[in-house]
């Protein structure tokens, strides 16, 4: 540990001193522009009561991405997302500036980003919306980003950070990852009434990092965000706290990542547990997702897979105050989301991939107020090009 | 006699499958001598992007299938689709860029001639003094 800070001190020195000396050791290279896209057709099947069967093609994700060496070290890259067939005309989907910085790559221990990113957490993250990587056309459910609309990702994830150290120490065969970062806490305002949209309300920043090895086709990671969310501010009109009791609740996030390869078997598994500390024993959040993929390489261009990832939110809510809400004298319940799938992916060439992908989707809820009982077929067709 | 004729021909076939098939070449000036397949593969995977003397390291890979491209990587333990994965990884996230592919051997150790800081991989027998051999892959490493 001692070295690492040792390591990264004089990183930091370095890119101090070697700022002025920048131009005259420039190794700038000429703007890349590329991406890539996804288009699919879904139809979904309802196995259950209030379940509906639609057919939809979706251009479901297109990234343009622009790259540029900067000068000996440094580096650009921003990356730009349209969602859900997005027109703004027509008020669909979404468009998003997902990452925007500059990279300062000082050794393999030490290189640091500054500016928009996606962090470092568990695997998956940093790759979820480079779809031209997976094999699915419907991601585990906190990484399929087309579900922005349905399903409050950022709960599960850190999804951006603005300072990241990371790298690796090599021993032998053996490496050692770490990453650490700095973001904004959750509370981001989005009331065009109060001005300036997009910038964290509070003085609590989000923490996080990561910390893994790989060996050979082996990779194992250990990952955590804590932060402050004021996500329950709401629910003091049950509790009679004083005023903002329920703002700024600590939030600790941790997570798993495996991953190994044996020949032509893979195995690929990830967990993420979200805990709140509410401050009152009465009312209780819990969420936890888990996902694994079993993966057989059937030949270079094929990629068959059987997946299986669900969530669960626990939430104990028992109201001071009976009568205000009768019904919620007393809500414990867990929700619980559960997709097994099987599908596979064809490299058809370098930047053509066909993929093909059927699930069985399970939305339950025990609680005897609110019985959610949601059974749908989802059949997904997809074509993924890389420009 | 026959039993003799065989004999011959097995040890024969042996020293054949036991003969050099591809070097590991690079610039004339890079600051190694030799190189373990356990490096080669962090050049390679761009997981090290700079030689001792911080002089960036320039992969080069063989666009055309064959024996020699086979072996190569095989030394390296990583199929060709699985690195194209690598390499894709990398590109997809502003890490680094996936290697030159040339489309033939000579072309290749005549980019590593004039590069500095580049790595590449050819037959054996076509190795010219105009570059450094790192290493040396038999068909049977490989």
């Amino acid at each position: 540990m001692r070295n690492l800070i040792k390591i990264i001190y004089i990183h930091l020195l370095a890119i101090c001193c070697s700022t002025s000396g920048l131009l005259g050791q420039a190794k700038e290279t000429p703007l890349r522009i590329f991406g890539y896209f996804q288009v699919n057709f879904t139809q979904e099947t309802g196995t259950s009561a209030g379940s509906e069967s639609t057919n939809s093609f979706n251009m479901q994700q297109l990234n343009l991405l622009f790259q540029k060496n900067l000068a000996k070290n440094w580096s650009a890259f921003v990356n730009m997302e349209a969602l859900n067939n997005f027109s703004s005309s027509k008020e669909w989907g979404a468009f998003n500036l997902e990452e925007a910085w500059v990279k300062y790559r000082g050794s393999k221990q030490f290189n640091l980003k500054l500016g928009l990113m996606i962090p470092e957490f568990n695997h998956l993250n940093t790759i979820k919306n480079r779809m031209p990587l997976l094999p699915y056309i419907i991601r585990p459910v906190v990484y399929e980003n087309s579900f922005e609309d349905i399903i409050d990702l950022d709960s599960y994830l850190p999804r951006r950070a603005f300072a990241q150290a990371y790298g690796f120490i090599p021993s032998g065969r053996w490496k050692f990852d770490y990453a650490v970062y700095l973001g904004n806490s959750p509370n981001i305002n989005d009331r065009s009434a109060l001005g300036q949209t997009g910038v964290d309300t509070t003085d609590v920043f989000m923490t996080g990092g990561r910390l893994g090895f790989r060996y050979k086709e082996w990779r194992m990671g250990w990952s955590a965000t804590y932060d402050r969310t004021n996500e329950f501010g709401e629910v003091n009109l049950f509790f009679q706290r004083p005023p903002r009791f329920f703002n700024e609740r600590p939030r600790l996030r941790t997570g798993t990542d495996f991953f190994l390869r044996w020949k032509r078997l893979s195995w690929e598994s990830e967990t993420i547990a979200v805990n709140y500390d509410e401050g009152d024993e009465r009312f209780d959040v819990d969420r936890l997702f888990y996902y694994a993929t079993l993966g057989f390489q059937a030949s270079d261009a094929l990629f068959m897979y059987y997946t299986y990832w669900g969530t669960e939110d626990e939430f104990v809510f028992v109201d001071a105050q009976p009568g205000i809400i009768p019904v919620f004298d007393l809500y414990q319940g867990t929700l619980k989301i559960f997709v097994p799938s099987l599908g596979f992916s064809y490299g058809l060439n370098d930047r053509i991939t066909l993929k093909g992908q059927f699930s069985w989707v399970d939305i339950s809820s025990d609680d005897e107020f609110f019985k959610v009982d949601f059974r749908q077929n989802v059949l997904s067709l997809a074509i993924s090009a890389f420009f | 006699m026959i039993k003799k004729i065989l004999f011959i021909f097995f040890i024969l076939m042996g020293w054949q499958a036991a003969q050099a098939q591809v070097a590991v070449i690079a610039h004339k000036a890079v600051p190694v001598d030799q190189i373990s397949s356990a490096e080669l593969l962090d050049f390679y995977t761009g997981d090290i992007k700079l030689w001792g003397n911080d002089e960036a390291v320039i992969v080069f890979d063989l666009k055309p299938k064959g024996e020699v491209k086979e072996v190569f990587y095989k030394y390296l333990g990583k199929s060709p689709s699985r690195m194209k994965s690598v390499w894709m990884k990398k590109l997809l996230s502003g890490e680094g860029d996936p290697p030159e592919s040339m489309k033939t051997e000579k072309e290749l150790l005549e980019k590593v001639m004039e590069t500095p800081g580049s790595i590449g991989f050819v037959a054996e027998d076509k190795v010219t003094d105009d570059v450094k051999v790192l290493a040396v892959i038999t068909r049977e490493e490989g």
